[in-house]
């Protein structure tokens, strides 16, 4: 009976340490482990705009870490009129509906537009000239059927870890998205 | 030692502070010693940090700034009020939060095809009741005994006065796309936006007859429409008013297809057609003057029987929730918002909102 004692065996400041040090070798595995199993799914992510949020705020344009913006206008041909007057091609109040630079909109002239047949014309956006600012992409969606839209594109985009668009984003439209779908397109009903 | 040595150097600046004082009087500036110069550096550094609040400067860059790619439209968002030839009458909330047409009833009541049925409305905008369809309808019409015809996407549901379904007629196409409804004593006619024409019934749903569908050799030049808003209405005259809306102009076809005329420009001032394709919604007032309802730059206007511009019944400024770009996306509709009307025997018009889910009443000006 008295060598069953109610309190339990001291603990040496050895026994203590060695202790300390397998409970810090078992975390630090489970750590490794973790971090190699996370790595192993490949999960990665990558920055783009949800067309719906987009405001047409401009900042696109201007808020890139690159020199030309990753960000260009993308063109869901599935939605759109094909328009003889395109309010994402032409000025508010053009003089005409012909490609004279007076009358287009876009400040890059980065919008072909090409004659399908009468009273259809096809609109394609050149990304070498497009940088993002949105103009197209108001007219579009304010008068039209908003076929013209916002997208990051991944052969340009160096993938920030803090966006410089997305902090400045006015619709907060910026997202991370997995890299295995890195765009959000608009679609037809 | 130390205290003798200060002493001393006071003594000696003192013995040099006569001719700084002197100079002082004279108004030269006063020598900087170190903590005078600290004060004065901080004291600017707080004047500059105040300054760069005051101005903004400090506020995220991006967000502050001007965009220098506006699309500027401002110049058109605001009516020149010697154009206003109706006054607000009054409004009222629509009890359906997607409403899409409005018409009104030979017995004066409002019946608007919405997203839950049709909801039938006194003029101050009590609902009456709700005819359900089972899915949204998109278009209505009421003929002179009260019988009600629904567009549902693809085809036409029929109930009668108190709101029974009655018959349901087929599609007439497979494409077919319904936003807009008329009928006249003998024929309904469907406005059949995905197959591009409208389509002429009798009133047991058998079709009759195509109208507005590409003809060269009848001279019709086919319908363009970049979005689902074709509209129709059949005058007193028994014409039918179909709005082109890709074409900016209103076509005027006999019950048989044939083009009468057509009338309207595109243009962003008031008297043209705004946009791409408009206009998107059409009323007719007793003596065959025309109303006409535009997206984009969401307005409503008077034109005479052969088109010449008369005025403006609400401009843009009337509808803020409307005229904000892209706000109305409805990707199951196909609809970018805009607008519709319809006119009662008064000949005031009752505008539907199709953003703000409400109607806004306007009344002819000096009518009492």
């Amino acid at each position: 009976m008295n060598s069953s004692s109610p309190h339990p065996p001291s603990v040496s400041r050895r026994q203590f340490l060695r202790d300390g040090a397998r409970v810090a070798a078992v975390a630090g595995l489970g750590g490794l482990v973790g971090l190699a199993a996370s790595r192993s799914t490949g999960k990665e992510w990558v920055w783009q705009i949800d067309p719906d949020k987009c405001v047409r705020c401009g900042n696109c344009a201007t808020h890139c870490v690159l020199e030309q913006s990753a960000v260009k206008c993308v063109h869901a041909y599935a939605l759109c009129g094909y328009c003889q007057l395109c309010t994402g091609y032409f000025e508010p109040e053009p003089n005409a509906l012909n490609t004279g630079a007076e009358n287009c909109l876009c400040p890059t002239a980065a919008i072909q537009r090409t004659f399908v047949e009468d009273p259809y014309y096809e609109y394609t956006i050149d990304e070498n000239l497009c940088i993002g600012c949105a103009k197209c992409v108001e007219g579009c969606t304010r008068f039209g059927n908003g076929s013209l839209f916002l997208q990051v594109r991944h052969d340009r985009c160096v993938n920030c870890n803090e966006c410089a668009i997305s902090k400045v984003c006015a619709g907060d439209a910026f997202q991370r998205v997995p890299a295995d779908q890195p765009y959000l397109l608009k679609t037809t009903h | 030692m130390s205290t003798q040595d200060h002493s001393k150097n006071r003594t000696e600046c003192g013995s040099d502070a006569a001719p700084q004082k002197e100079a002082l009087s004279q108004g030269a500036p006063a020598p900087l010693n170190r903590r005078r110069f600290l004060v004065q550096g901080t004291h600017g550094v707080g004047f500059l940090a105040l300054g760069s609040l005051v101005s903004g400067g400090w506020t995220t860059p991006g967000n502050a700034a001007v965009n220098r790619f506006a699309y500027d439209v401002e110049r058109f968002s605001t009516t020149d009020p010697k154009f206003l030839v109706y006054d607000r009458a009054g409004g009222f909330p629509i009890p359906d939060p997607a409403p899409r047409r409005i018409v009104f009833s030979k017995e004066g009541q409002l019946y608007v095809a919405g997203k839950r049925g049709v909801s039938v409305l006194d003029r101050s905008g009590g609902l009456i009741r709700l005819i359900e369809a089972g899915a949204p309808v998109r278009c209505v019409a009421v003929d002179g005994n009260g019988q009600v015809y629904a567009g549902v996407r693809d085809h036409v549901e029929v109930f009668d006065p108190a709101g029974r379904r009655v018959r349901r007629w087929e599609a007439p196409s497979k494409k077919a796309w319904l936003t807009g409804l008329a009928v006249s004593k003998a024929d309904v006619f469907l406005a059949d936006s995905g197959s591009r024409l409208i389509w002429r019934c009798d009133l047991e749903g058998k079709i009759i007859g195509k109208i507005g569908e590409k003809n060269p050799e009848r001279n019709v030049p086919g319908l363009i429409l970049p979005s689902p808003y074709l509209d129709v209405k059949v005058g007193g005259d028994g014409l039918l008013r179909v709005n082109n809306s890709g074409r900016h102009r209103i076509e005027v076809y006999t019950a048989d297809g044939d083009l009468e005329l057509f009338w309207g420009k595109p243009s962003a001032a008031i008297e043209g057609f705004c946009g791409c394709c408009n206009p998107v919604g059409l009323a007719l007032l007793a003596d065959g003057r025309h109303i006409t309802c535009e997206k984009g730059l969401p307005r409503v206007k008077r034109y005479a029987a052969d088109g010449t511009f008369e005025g403006v019944v609400a401009g843009p400024e009337s509808f803020p929730k409307n005229a904000q770009a892209g706000k109305a996306r409805d990707s199951e509709d196909g609809t970018m918002g805009g607008l519709d009307a319809a006119v009662d025997a008064r000949g005031w018009v009752y505008v539907l909102d199709l953003v703000a889910a409400e109607v806004q009443v306007y009344q002819p000006k000096g009518a009492v």
